[in-house]
């Protein structure tokens, strides 16, 4: 049992280095994945509060003042870029429907365990390079930022991307089935864009939808850990988070690993 | 010898969407499709020995690599039975996955971006090697193969003789017991094919695994099969050694013609594609 774990920590460890080792391969688009895309995305954002703020005439919306928007774009962009997988979830569908996936399935390793590590490693290297940016820019333009609450933050959304890789997964074993389901994936990160509030801040939204919103798992995504660091939700939002966060996960692997038996029993070896 | 691959009725079958040609039968197949179903195996009963090297000989869509690929654990069968060194193939088993290897010619295994050092220690790690065994054990074997330099060259930049050799010592790593091998010259020009050939040849007399291997080059299956296995539209119609297939077949030839293996095949395969 000792051994077996060990064998099994070895082998993920190697997948997430595997990821390290491929992505630094691409050096310029590693550093526009990890620096110039949230920069611009940050950059959008910040123009948009700006211009709200500007037209309401207004110096708090729901309670805050424009800082706490500013802070929120800012690190929302660099939270969002951690909890999303669109990138790997196609390479997943791609294994499926183009067949590659047969070098992973004869071999003693699991597909789900085999891209989660490789999608933990890549986020792990870009975060530790991208969080720098919204530090640095948070202290020099003194933006609400309560410092200390970033590890727990980043926990939260590293904990809700392995639910993200779960419907990543779920995704993918319905490849099996329909060959071509990119537009899935679309569809669910438009549905993710707004439901872990990386579009707006989910306070925004009246009641009683705005509870039902933030008590989703969704929101530990971008709205619980960037309004814990900018000082919008308190401790006990975070704890409902990592609580949420389980319970999906629990369900939603359960239902995916049924569709992923199902799929294999019809895969026919050469592409769904 | 012990029995190492047993099957027992195994049968694969496969639908298929068909679709009338035109627009309006894309538009009416939006709800209404029609599927044709093909039986890629049927009821194959076989008995494999440990040791031996099968060659799996049969014109293209007879059932060569679905059988492959049931036996490898890639396919779940639609009815029948089979063991692979004791496990159900399909039921994917760490401990059945640990002595196997299958190797697709028209597939990389191998790690598009990074490179063959690179996956052979993602390799050692996946099959729970020593990782200083693996690294001798792969310059050993790319001694052999003669391709030590490419070692730490991106995959994606090796030529399609280059990338082989590494598939081959890929699959080749953790010593599988049992090792599957779809097509392992396709593409390749004459010497790279003999090259590869001359390799397996010498690998199977200093390991000895039990191989299973297709091929449309009949040169690959005469000199390394030690039994041939005929299959035709998912039946296997013939097994026994290439020699007593070749003596059958002269056999039934008027007296004064004669023909070799690759002959006998040529005249099978024709056929075959006649009647298909």
């Amino acid at each position: 049992m000792k051994k077996s774990f060990a064998v099994f920590l070895k082998r993920n460890l190697a997948f997430a280095k595997l990821a390290i080792v491929t992505n630094l391969e691409y050096r310029l688009n590693y550093f526009v994945d990890a620096i110039v895309q949230p920069i611009m995305t940050t950059g959008i954002e910040i123009l948009l509060w700006l211009g709200v703020f500007a037209g309401t005439h207004s110096v708090t919306i729901n309670g805050f003042g424009k800082d706490f928007y500013l802070s929120y774009a800012l690190w929302a962009a660099f939270f969002a870029r951690i909890a999303t997988s669109w990138m790997y979830e196609f390479r997943m569908i791609e294994e499926v429907s183009s067949g590659t996936i047969n070098s992973l399935i004869v071999r003693p390793m699991g597909f789900y365990e085999y891209y989660l590590s490789q999608l933990l490693g890549y986020k792990f290297i870009t975060t530790i390079i991208s969080m720098i940016i919204p530090i640095i820019a948070s202290y020099y333009f003194k933006l609400p930022c309560i410092y200390e609450r970033i590890p727990l933050a980043s926990l939260l959304c590293f904990y809700y991307l392995i639910l993200v890789h779960t419907i990543s997964f779920l995704v993918c074993s319905v490849a099996f089935h329909l060959t071509k389901i990119s537009s899935f994936t679309v569809a669910k990160n438009l549905m993710l864009w707004i439901l872990t509030g990386e579009l707006f801040p989910l306070d925004l939204i009246p009641q009683p939808w705005r509870s039902q919103l933030i008590s989703l798992p969704f929101a530990s995504g971008v709205y619980l850990p960037v309004g814990y660091i900018s000082g919008r939700v308190d401790h006990s939002y975070m704890v409902h988070g990592f609580i949420s966060v389980t319970i999906a996960l629990v369900i939603l692997n359960l239902i995916a690993s049924w569709l992923w038996k199902i799929g294999l029993r019809s895969y026919s070896g050469t592409g769904a | 010898m012990s029995i190492v691959i047993e099957t027992k009725d195994l049968s694969r079958e496969y639908l298929s969407y068909q679709k009338p040609e035109g627009i309006l039968n894309s538009i009416k197949g939006i709800w209404n499709r029609k599927y044709d179903s093909k039986i890629a195996l049927n009821q194959t009963t076989l008995q494999i020995e440990s040791g031996k090297i099968i060659g799996l000989v049969g014109a293209n869509g007879a059932g060569k690599t679905t059988l492959l690929k049931i036996l490898s654990g890639l396919v779940t069968p639609t009815s029948g039975d089979a063991t692979v060194l004791g496990y159900r193939p399909w039921e994917r088993d760490y401990k059945f996955l640990k002595q196997i290897s299958i190797l697709l010619g028209q597939k990389n295994q191998l790690w598009w971006d990074i490179s063959p050092m690179d996956s052979f220690v993602l390799l050692s790690r996946i099959y729970d090697l020593e990782l200083s065994t693996s690294r001798k054990r792969v310059l050993e074997l790319a001694e052999m193969l003669q391709c030590t330099h490419v070692l730490n060259t991106q995959l994606r930049r090796l030529s399609l003789g280059e990338r082989m050799k590494m598939e081959i010592i890929g699959a080749l790593l953790h010593e599988p017991r049992i090792l599957f091998l779809d097509e392992p010259t396709i593409g390749l020009d004459i010497v790279a094919q003999e090259n590869i050939r001359n390799f397996l040849a010498n690998y199977v007399k200093e390991k000895e695994p039990t191989i299973i291997l297709t091929s449309h080059y009949m040169d690959d299956i005469a000199t390394l099969a030690d039994r041939l296995l005929l299959i035709s539209k998912g039946n296997i119609v013939y097994q026994g050694t290439v020699d007593e297939f070749v003596k059958n077949s002269n056999s039934e030839l008027a007296h004064d013609e004669k023909v070799d293996f690759e002959e006998v095949i040529r005249r099978f395969l024709e056929t075959e594609s006649r009647i298909r």
